[in-house]
């Protein structure tokens, strides 16, 4: 997913990709990145669950705005299944 | 059912029920590694820009050809998903991870939902017209075709929408 996301930000649009594989995407080098410790199939968490669908794709969001460093990896630090969110 | 096909299937619950095994997975696998970062600074704040989403997590429209999952290497094409498509008539084919949550709830992989209430509530300028899948997963050959034709078709889709950031989704 990283090379489609650099493919995009390379024509002028900027990009920010939510990774489930920290170590790829190191490699990689996309733009901007949101890196949850989630299972595969679950980059926006578990299903039915506004909240933590709405916050992951804020922090996501977010990212657009706050990150100065091209290759930054932000990592939220939410825990599967034990982070409570509101 | 192959021994092949049973295979790749205990190893979709394996990693989906062991996050860590993706980890160690990725430390093995080939990837293309870059040597710079491509840089494109947002014009305006978030909430005066359209966003457009992308996935690689294999969604098209029921009335889509599927992606192919007989090539090992995967399906370099896309598909096109309007963001008012009903539920119903969109679904996910690949069998490389457990996408069932997301064929309950689009949104686990592709968050148009949220995305449009964000817009709604002003958090968000606009929601773009249209999201792009891919199914991701693409390896040989066909990374090539990703990189040289069908990511930068995308990317200039993207552009023609009036998308002014793009928020991407894996599997």
């Amino acid at each position: 997913m990283g090379l489609v996301q650099r493919a995009i930000e390379t024509t002028g649009l900027p990009t920010i990709g939510i990774t489930l594989q920290r170590e790829i995407t190191r490699r990689v080098r996309p733009p901007r990145a949101l890196y949850l410790r989630y299972p595969f199939g679950h980059p926006m968490g578990e299903a039915f669950a506004t909240a933590q669908q709405r916050t992951i794709l804020v922090d996501a969001l977010r990212a657009l705005e706050s990150v100065s460093v091209p290759g930054t990896i932000l990592e939220p630090g939410y825990r599967w299944r034990r982070h409570r969110f509101a | 059912m192959i021994p092949g096909d049973l295979g790749n299937r205990v190893a979709v619950q394996l990693f989906r029920r062991l996050p860590w095994l993706g980890e160690a997975w990725a430390r093995r696998r080939r990837v293309v590694e870059a040597d710079f970062v491509p840089w494109a600074p947002m014009a305006k704040p978030v909430r005066e820009s359209v966003i457009a989403l992308v996935t690689t997590a294999g969604v098209h429209r029921r009335a889509d050809p599927a992606f192919d999952m007989t090539d090992p290497d995967g399906d370099p094409g896309f598909r096109v998903i309007p963001v008012d498509a009903p539920p119903a008539e969109v679904r996910i084919t690949h069998k490389y991870y457990d996408h069932s949550a997301a064929d309950r709830d689009l949104n686990v992989v592709l968050p148009v939902d949220r995305l449009r209430e964000l817009a709604a509530a002003g958090l968000v300028g606009g929601v773009a017209p249209r999201s792009y899948s891919f199914m991701g997963h693409v390896d040989g050959a066909h990374v090539r075709t990703l990189m040289e034709t069908t990511a930068p078709e995308v990317a200039r889709r993207l552009h023609a929408d009036g998308a002014e950031a793009v928020v991407l989704t894996p599997a």
